[in-house]
């Protein structure tokens, strides 16, 4: 047996396990991670989308279809449920302080979701976007989990929306800090909340690394939102007539 | 830890059958969140390893996107017909709820902390009042 037709049988048993592309996901990560470090962390620097960006660098010069690591990165992907349920635990540490900024916290949600949800809508009617774009678009703050089931009560296309809605977290995650520069606003709460509200997980992410509080309300302000968007768009949407 | 991973797994599992089973309009992990929230609160105390484990895996939340976001390469057809107003929509959007949600969040905060001192002032006040 030559040693290339040996090389190719142990690709194919290895592409059978999701050993490659985990660990490619994880090292796209590790050196996203040095590299936004290397930067300063700038928000631009987003490890998320550096990670993103190489992952699809290498998979365009391997000519590897994206199914093919999707599917192999779903142990990666499984994580989001756990990671989810244990945003508890930074909420738990910090209930003395959300229990003491209860009105904030109301007050940051009942400006960011609706506005969210509508300026969203609005800017992609305005400038002439189909009405299952607009739909897919209407739950993009929410964090995919989530933002997913919503689309497909209100007739939106699902794989649209996971799209928009990482485009939205990034994006969240990217503006945020300087948002906060650019309108001088130091509160950890305060920042945490608009990145939740704005930008779910990703955001989150990002909230995380600024201290554990903008974490915490971050991470409380992605979950309310997503709840109460969950609950609250189908109804409007139906309300409207825009409902399957 | 074993336990606490355990413990984690389980609430996603009743999450998940709640949620599969029609019971709760609200995603799986959206479900486990609140109920190991409840659990915490009922205890009152938090397992040392529970929060390590938190620690550890919230650190890199930001790697557990890179797979669904790889997948935007899958869409980028679509996207292309429609490119400017989802991206005015998604940047314009995100940025002015972030500018209005900061901004009317943090004016409340400074509204309170205005209340607050005047309080402060009159509660002096009144216990000059009682010393003179």
């Amino acid at each position: 047996m030559s040693t290339l037709s040996q090389l190719s049988l142990t690709w194919v048993s290895l592409a059978d396990k999701p050993v490659l592309e985990t660990g490619a996901t994880v090292f796209a990560f590790l050196a996203a991670t040095r590299i936004a470090r290397l930067g300063g962390n700038h928000p631009l620097l987003n490890p998320t989308l550096l990670a993103i960006i190489l992952i699809s660098l290498v998979l365009e010069a391997t000519r590897i279809p994206y199914e093919t690591y999707l599917h192999g990165a779903d142990v990666i992907h499984f994580m989001l449920g756990p990671a989810v349920v244990l945003l508890a635990v930074p909420l738990f540490r910090q209930r003395a302080v959300i229990r003491a900024s209860a009105r904030l916290i109301a007050v940051a949600l009942a400006v960011g979701l609706p506005v969210g949800v509508l300026s969203a809508v609005g800017i992609a009617w305005a400038l002439g976007a189909n009405s299952q774009t607009i739909l897919s678009l209407a739950p993009k703050s929410v964090t995919a989990g989530i933002a997913v089931g919503i689309s497909e009560q209100i007739g939106g296309l699902q794989t649209l929306t996971i799209v928009l809605v990482i485009m939205t977290g990034i994006t969240g995650a990217v503006l945020g800090p300087m948002i906060a520069r650019l309108a001088r606003i130091e509160d950890p709460r305060v920042v945490g909340l608009a990145m939740g509200i704005a930008s779910h997980g990703i955001g989150t992410a990002r909230a995380l690394q600024i201290n554990e509080t903008a974490g915490a309300f971050s991470g409380l302000a992605m979950g309310l939102n997503g709840v109460l968007t969950a609950i609250l768009l189908p109804v409007v949407c139906s309300v409207l007539g825009f409902a399957r | 830890m074993l336990e606490q991973i355990a413990r984690v797994l389980c609430w996603l599992s009743v999450g998940e059958i709640a949620a599969r089973s029609g019971l709760l309009p609200l995603p799986a992990p959206v479900i486990g969140l609140i109920l190991l929230y409840a659990e915490l609160a009922i205890r009152g105390k938090l397992p040392d390893d529970l929060g390590v484990l938190a620690d550890r895996l919230l650190q890199f939340l930001g790697m557990l996107f890179v797979p669904a976001g790889v997948g935007v390469l899958a869409h980028l057809h679509v996207l292309k017909t429609e490119a400017l107003p989802i991206l005015a929509a998604i940047v314009g959007g995100t940025a002015i709820t972030l500018f209005l949600t900061m901004v009317i969040a943090n004016w409340l905060c400074v509204a309170i902390a205005k209340r607050r001192e005047p309080d402060a002032g009159q509660l002096e006040g009144a216990v000059r009042d009682v010393n003179t």
